[in-house]
């Protein structure tokens, strides 16, 4: 018997060994970062789907944009020559459509006299005498399509904008325009910004991060296990749990050729969290079994380790699983796989840990416990002593919940959500610093599309419809973060006023709609109809009308829509509907279904695991008891993130899935105790004393190696990362604390499991 | 007429033309200053469907009516739109000079402004009237400002063609090479790829209908797909009509004024 436990378990950790070997080879071969964000969005969601199409009509692209900054005034030989190089350099990328670069080089300069029009580039010969500087600076002075857009007003900034495609973006291609741009330095100062560059650096950044931070996370939480278990191997095979499960979890996505999103990356740390439980819990349980039976066999140490402990493992697994399953109401893709496979590392973790670890017992022997010095009887342990504390300040905890409770709920009602990209940079980032710099002297980095859709071909060309327009327009500029807009309407004043001698008194929409027509058409014979592409369609149905933001926050977003929306019916009366489109408003669009799916989510797997923990223990009481933890903690969650001002992001959200993952596996573990106590002891303070000394304490272990392996993350040099370290250590230590103060009084009170017995 | 290839009119006396060419062993050269020098009609009248298709298939088409006449050193060319009805009768002038250090005279005349202004481009890469054509490529281009290599003879669309490559002399010129397929005997060029400055395919021209009128072999439709853009313009020249003597007073800016009659 002995010996084929001992045959059985060597194959149990060979199949582990060669699963695990296998799944490094398959993540080596197929194993892929997903760096273009695009990815992340719904394709089917009628947002999504318009605003992809918008994007082709009017070919809307993100744009790298490179400005060069001379402190002296940018119109002389050396910047101007530089303009023009970077711009040409840009063009021959092969990246870069030679027509997606736009500078001061490239931009026409409609002008006009009383009898002429004249359609000229500012230069191509680079001007070096003072005259000509001094024209070409009046020249664009003079021209409000190029003035303030691509040289600023105070005339010591240009820029040079590269529109590309989503997912051509690459880091080495960053690089590639960094170290080009760069070569142009001094005196003039270079930036290059934009949102492709910040998508990238962020799909690259966050990942990276990631794969630095987590091997000090895990040594750790190597050293707390060590301090709290006392053992090598129980730290060894307790570790090995959480690193073979992520492992095996890459490796199957590997295998079923599903990319690494930003999102997926966070479930190593879902594991760790969640993962180190089960082998605490067992090895607790098994270090004080050999307490109390020191000569005990190691067939009936494991027997003993299994047959009490296996239920709520097994439970608090199947819990976290539900959690992490309810994810999959989420429309979002990468979060619907951050679902499935967290639930299935659980999955795997669990099985390690009821098969590993008694297997490893059976051929590597006993953990030995290093003893503690002094260590007391259970009767006069921390545990009991606090235990009876915690029942002594039955009032003060629930005065103190309810406080808490309350002050949360008011700062929840504080949140709010971001879908800024930019927002996940240090402040004094080189990344936010450019951006700063740019929306300080240029309209601003964030673009924000609306599409006005008529019915009948020339509604766009009507007076009215482009008056309309602008009006929306200049409303929509008064607020203080939008810096600029640009529609057909400016190009039809533009022509207006050019075609009028420069008067100013024709800078306006004529009222004559043939004139419009003919306008346009003049352009189109003398401009460059690309121009005209990007803001009217063919049929002039359709307009684009860009607002450039000066940042890229959802408030700042909504904001603008909301003065938008103002315009709804006066547009609607010419048949206009009003869409949106750009990466911006996808990105809104993105954070506000990512949210909706979380909450969804929350609430949904909130409801299960009342249901799953009213089956297991078979009284709703319970069920309801249970959830109090995983409750405040959430609650709690989002009111300090709401005190904090910390936005819910696409990152921050995601906590709330551990906040249930982790919270209920405490609930759980701590009522199995209570119930098994209640039913030897039956007596309320033995069984509570007993409780905590068992369940109590493998809970603040857990707690302690969790808590400390995530407050390293608070010293990542990725804001997100160190939110989430900050806020998932809170979430434990907030769960921890709910469990064996509020639930565990409510518990008490309640005299569940002691209501038929006489104390 | 020297325009070579589009719109205009592409003409040849057959008869002399492939007698002459017999053992003569021509060179590149040779062959696209036939297409440029060959005879040509004085004058032509004829109605121009334009057909600008973007990337997304929608069309904009547009009429219209354009005289031109050859006055040896200058050739003018008047053109008013038909259609859409809210561009009827604008109309656009341009005198183009055999000089080539001499710019083009264009004017335009837009009747809703009842102004005619004279416009002054420099540019001969510009796109002409926001098509894919520039002005270079409707046949404004000297044969000597390029270097011409026979790169092969073949059949195209049944027909005997030299495949001629184009090589800019002026580094900086908008494409980096052409290559032209020039019909023997007819010498009209069918088709024709363009290369941008970077060296990548831009651009082909394709005549998909030509005739012969009076003598003269007339490029009746042309197309020019812009493989970058994802862009095509289509011209077709309707109801043609060569030498019939059209008067000097047509190209004046009385007639632009005038509009279609």
């Amino acid at each position: 018997m002995k010996e084929k436990l001992l045959k059985f378990s060597w194959l149990v950790l060979i199949a582990i060994l060669l699963i695990t070997v296998a799944s490094v080879l398959v993540m080596k071969k197929y194993s892929r970062l997903e760096t273009n964000l695009d990815k992340y969005m719904p394709e089917n969601h009628p947002a999504f789907v318009y605003s992809n199409k918008a994007e082709k009509w009017f070919h809307i692209k993100d744009a790298v944009v490179i400005a060069i900054e001379n402190k002296s005034g940018v119109f002389n030989y050396s910047t101007l020559k530089k303009i023009k190089d970077i711009t040409k350099k840009l063009q021959r990328m092969k990246e870069i459509k030679r027509t997606d670069v736009t500078s001061l080089y490239t931009a026409d300069n409609i002008v006009s006299s009383e009898g002429s029009l004249d359609v000229k580039k500012f230069y191509k010969r680079v001007p070096k005498d003072k005259e000509s500087l001094e024209n070409l600076k009046k020249e664009v002075e003079n021209n409000e399509m190029i003035f303030g857009r691509l040289v600023s007003r105070d005339e010591t900034v240009a820029i040079i904008l590269a529109r590309i495609d989503n997912d051509i973006f690459t880091q080495e291609f960053y690089n590639r325009i960094l170290s080009m741009a760069k070569e142009y330095e001094g005196p003039e100062k270079i930036y290059v910004a934009g949102r492709p560059i910040v998508e990238g650096t962020l799909a690259y950044l966050m990942p990276k991060d990631m794969k630095r931070m987590v091997p000090i996370v895990v040594f750790v939480i190597i050293i707390v296990l060590l301090l709290v278990l006392r053992s090598f191997k129980s730290t060894f095979f307790t570790l090995m749990v959480v690193l073979i499960s992520t492992l095996w979890t890459f490796g199957l996505m590997a295998a079923l050729h599903i990319p690494i999103y930003a999102v997926t990356t966070m479930i190593p740390v879902m594991l760790i969290a969640i993962g180190v439980a089960y082998g605490i819990h067992l090895y607790n349980h098994l270090q004080l079994f050999i307490k109390e039976n020191p000569n005990a066999s190691k067939k009936e140490a494991v027997h003993d380790m299994l047959s009490e402990m296996w239920k709520p493992v097994l439970m608090t697994a199947i819990t976290t699983m539900v959690g992490f399953i309810s994810l999959l109401t989420s429309q979002v893709y990468p979060v619907k796989y951050f679902g499935v496979f967290a639930a299935f590392g659980v999955f795997i973790a669990l099985t390690l840990s009821l098969g590993m670890i008694p297997a490893s017992i059976y051929v590597f022997g006993m953990p030995g416990f290093k003893k503690q010095a002094g260590e007391e009887s259970p009767e006069k342990s921390f545990y009991f002593r606090a235990t009876d504390r915690i029942i002594k300040a039955k009032p003060i905890i629930l005065i103190i919940t309810i406080l808490v409770v309350g002050i949360s709920i008011y700062g929840i009602s504080k949140v709010w959500i971001s879908s800024s990209f930019l927002a996940k940079f240090e402040k004094n980032s080189d990344i936010r610093k450019t951006d700063r710099f740019i929306n300080e002297h240029f309209g601003g980095t964030t673009t924000l599309n609306v599409i006005l859709e008529g019915k009948d071909k020339d509604t766009i060309k009507k007076p009215e419809v482009l008056r309309t327009i602008l009006e929306m327009q200049k409303e929509v500029e008064k607020l203080p973060l939008v810096g600029s807009s640009f529609s057909l309407g400016d190009f039809i004043k533009r022509m207006n006023k050019v075609m009028h001698a420069d008067r100013e008194e024709y800078d306006t929409i004529p009222d004559n709609q043939n004139l419009i027509a003919q306008y346009l058409l003049l352009y189109e014979m003398s401009g460059d109809p690309e121009n005209l592409a990007r803001v009217a369609d063919y049929k002039y149905k359709k307009a684009n009308v860009t607002f450039q933001l000066k940042s890229d926050d959802s408030k700042a977003l909504k904001e603008a829509i909301a003065v938008i929306e103002k315009f709804k019916d006066k547009l609607k009366k010419e048949g206009i509907e009003i869409h949106y489109a750009g990466s911006g408003y996808k990105a809104l669009v993105f954070t506000d279904l990512l949210l909706e799916g979380q909450i969804k989510s929350l609430l949904l797997s909130l409801v299960i695991v009342v249901i799953l923990l009213t089956i297991m223990f078979k009284k709703f009481s319970i069920g309801l008891i249970g959830a109090i933890p995983i409750t405040i903690t959430t609650i709690v969650t989002f009111g300090v993130m709401g005190l904090l001002n910390i936005p819910l992001s696409s990152t921050t959200a995601l906590i709330s899935s551990i906040a249930i993952g982790i919270g209920i596996d405490y609930a759980i573990h701590f009522i199995d105790r209570y119930r098994i106590y209640a039913a030897r002891t039956g007596n309320k303070e033995l069984t509570s004393r007993l409780t905590m000394y068992h369940s109590g304490r493998a809970i603040f272990y857990n707690a302690l190696v969790v808590i400390a392996g995530f407050m390293v993350l608070v010293f990542s040099v990725f804001p997100p990362n160190r939110t989430l370290g900050a806020l998932v250590s809170m979430n434990m230590l907030v769960s921890f604390l709910g469990t064996i103060t509020i639930m565990f009084i409510i518990l008490y009170i309640k005299n569940t499991y002691f209501k038929r017995r006489k104390v | 007429m020297r325009k070579a290839i589009a719109l205009t009119l592409m003409v040849i006396f057959i008869g002399a033309g492939s007698l002459l060419m017999g053992g003569e062993k021509l060179t590149g050269l040779d062959i696209m200053k036939k297409v440029y020098y060959r005879p040509s009609p004085k004058d032509m009248t004829a109605e121009l469907v334009m057909t600008l298709i973007n990337s997304n298939g929608d069309k904009r088409v547009r009429k219209i009516r354009q005289y031109i006449k050859d006055y040896g050193k200058v050739e003018k060319k008047i053109m008013f739109f038909i259609a859409p009805a809210d561009v009827r009768n604008t109309s656009f002038m341009n005198w183009s000079y055999d000089d080539p250090n001499k710019d083009d005279d264009q004017w335009i005349y837009l009747p809703a402004l009842k102004k005619i202004k004279r416009i002054s481009s420099e540019d001969k890469s510009d796109y002409f009237m926001g098509s894919d054509f520039t002005y270079d490529d409707l046949g404004n281009r000297l044969p000597e400002e390029d270097n011409h290599k026979i790169i092969r003879e073949e059949k195209l669309n049944g027909e005997d063609c030299y495949v001629i490559e184009n090589t800019p002399k002026d580094p900086d010129y908008m494409y980096s090479k052409t290559i032209t397929w020039v019909v023997k005997g007819k010498w009209i060029g069918i088709k024709r790829k363009f290369y941008d400055e970077d060296g990548e395919f831009l651009k082909e021209l394709t005549a998909e209908k030509y005739e012969n009128i009076k003598g003269y072999w007339i490029l009746a439709r042309v197309k020019m797909h812009n493989v970058q853009k994802d862009h095509t313009t289509v011209m077709e020249l309707k109801n043609i009509k060569v030498d019939t003597g059209i008067p000097d007073r047509m190209f004046t800016e009385r007639m632009m004024k005038r509009g279609v009659r």
